[in-house]
């Protein structure tokens, strides 16, 4: 049997191949799809001269700065409130209408509310974001919270812990796997929503570079930006990872 | 707690909203320039029931996006269980196409937007192009991660019993993998139907999305809300209706 690294590599080099045909060909205009040399002397360019007169750095760090801020107030106020709402079955029939309804609602749909109520600024950029992560957060931590098995819960009564030190040491930890399981997939949804959040009147952000460089139809810029933005996702994810693996190192071996 | 009392508790929650909603505005406490009443809401659903929105009905608007927003997911599901089931069974097939599958799924749908009007024109089929590419790589990846974990002993059972590899394939591989197939796509439908809404906003001329954008253009909070309030339900009814078909279909799900 053939080993599976060369049919990964003939496919790559197939992919690489058609790119330079097509482009070097002439058979599809630079517009489109721009050629290899194009693309890295793109990326050269935003690397030596940034874009639009800001450092390639500062866009990525704005956008980041977003990630963090709409995430972290997102994953921690939805995460308390998953944790209420697991615990206490009135939180949760009295939140879950609006969770729910919040949860599939596309993002770009409140946007324009958020801008008409809170203008152009970061405010409606940051409680965008921060709405895009709030339900994830919340049903995962719920969830966590019901899964808990009954049994740990009653030795620890049993043992005579308090309701505090059961939620503390027991309900807690436990459900801390799927907590960090929405977190991912908040981050996911964080992440694709940053795009959206930057069409709004800004100079600044990776996103805005993309939109853009689009309008601009600099399609070099777009494709750097695009490998830019794939692969701080994939850094983004495997940060969480890394976070999930050192604090609940317990996960998967129950 | 009972059923019927959290069912209870939700509407009082719900209807509790409503009037803090409708206080709001009754009471002068926020300019109605910023947030139409519920009755605002009410007339201009009323309103555009009748006459209509910038010379589209509501019935179309409906219609474009969901229209949209089903043909991507229906394309990505088409053609994404079909080759996660081989990826599944074929270390090559894997190997072959997995890495541009894994490079497509972080990438956030919007970012190659842009790129999909420059191919595809500003019509429709980069709107369902985009929803495509955004549902294609995590049904894809649910289904190979599916095929995956189906019991080797199930596949020696069926063909020590005599069943040939398409009988493998169809009686034990793909109903087994069902359950996984059916997450990915219930993930893939609710992140498509928030893309159907960005591609909206870039361009279109149609779809409740471009109705809520067109409306925040004139400043008609009324509007805007009567197209969030819809797009909540749509979309509550679209992952509902998956859940229901999950639980007719793989009724075995949870007690294996």
């Amino acid at each position: 049997m053939t080993r599976p690294w060369i049919a990964t590599a003939l496919t790559a080099s197939a992919l690489a191949a058609g790119w330079l045909w097509l482009t070097l060909s002439g058979a599809v205009s630079d517009l489109f799809l721009p050629p290899p040399r194009e693309l890295w002397d793109a990326l050269l360019d935003l690397l030596q001269n940034g874009y639009k007169s800001r450092p390639l750095w500062e866009h990525i760090a704005d956008s980041l700065i977003r990630v963090f801020a709409g995430f972290g107030l997102g994953a921690a106020v939805g995460t308390l409130l998953g944790l209420l709402m697991g615990y206490l079955p009135i939180v949760d029939a009295l939140a879950a209408p609006f969770v729910e309804f919040l949860r599939p609602l596309p993002q770009l749909a409140y946007l324009v509310l958020l801008i008409i109520w809170l203008g152009i600024g970061e405010t409606s950029k940051i409680t965008l974001l921060f709405l895009a992560a709030l339900p994830v957060s919340a049903v995962a931590a719920r969830d966590g919270v019901r899964n808990v098995s009954q049994a740990r819960v009653r030795v620890a009564q049993s043992l005579g812990a308090s309701e505090w030190q059961i939620f503390r040491h027991v309900v807690f930890p436990s459900a801390l796997a799927e907590i960090f399981t929405g977190a991912r997939l908040a981050v996911g949804i964080v992440y694709g929503t940053l795009i959206a959040s930057e069409i709004i009147a800004g100079t600044t952000g990776i996103g805005w570079m993309i939109l853009d460089a689009g309008r601009f139809l600099r399609s070099d810029y777009v494709f750097v930006g695009i490998l830019i933005i794939g692969f701080m996702g994939i850094a983004l994810d495997r940060l969480l990872l890394a976070a999930e693996a050192r604090w609940v190192h317990w996960a998967g071996r129950q | 707690m009972h059923d019927w009392r959290s069912v209870a508790l939700g509407s009082l929650s719900v209807a509790t909203g409503l009037i803090v909603w409708y206080l709001i505005g009754a009471l002068n406490l926020v300019s109605t320039d910023l947030l139409a009443g519920p009755a605002d809401v009410w007339a201009a659903l009323v309103d555009i029931l009748h006459n209509g929105y910038r010379d589209t009905t509501l019935a179309q608007n409906i219609l474009a996006t969901l229209g949209r927003c089903l043909a991507g997911f229906a394309a990505a599901a088409v053609l994404g269980v079909p080759l996660g089931l081989w990826m599944g069974l074929s270390r090559m097939a894997d190997a072959a196409i997995n890495f541009i599958i894994q490079f497509l799924r972080p990438l956030p749908p919007l970012s190659y937007l842009v790129l999909l009007i420059l191919w595809f024109g500003a019509g429709d089929l980069s709107k369902i192009a985009l929803l495509f590419m955004g549902a294609f790589p995590t049904i894809t990846t649910a289904t190979m991660a599916g095929v995956r974990q189906v019991s080797a002993q199930r596949i020696q059972a069926a063909r020590s019993l005599g069943a040939t590899p398409r009988q493998v394939l169809f009686f034990v591989v793909f109903p087994a993998s069902l359950s996984t197939i059916f997450i990915g796509l219930r993930i893939a439908l609710a992140g498509a139907f928030s893309s159907v809404v960005a591609a909206e906003l870039m361009a279109a001329s149609d779809g409740l999305g471009w109705m809520v954008f067109s409306a925040s253009r004139f400043l008609r909070t009324d509007i805007i809300l009567l197209g969030i309030i819809l797009l909540g339900l749509f979309g509550m009814g679209l992952s509902r209706t998956l859940v229901v078909i999950d639980k007719r279909l793989i009724h075995w799900r949870g007690r294996e």
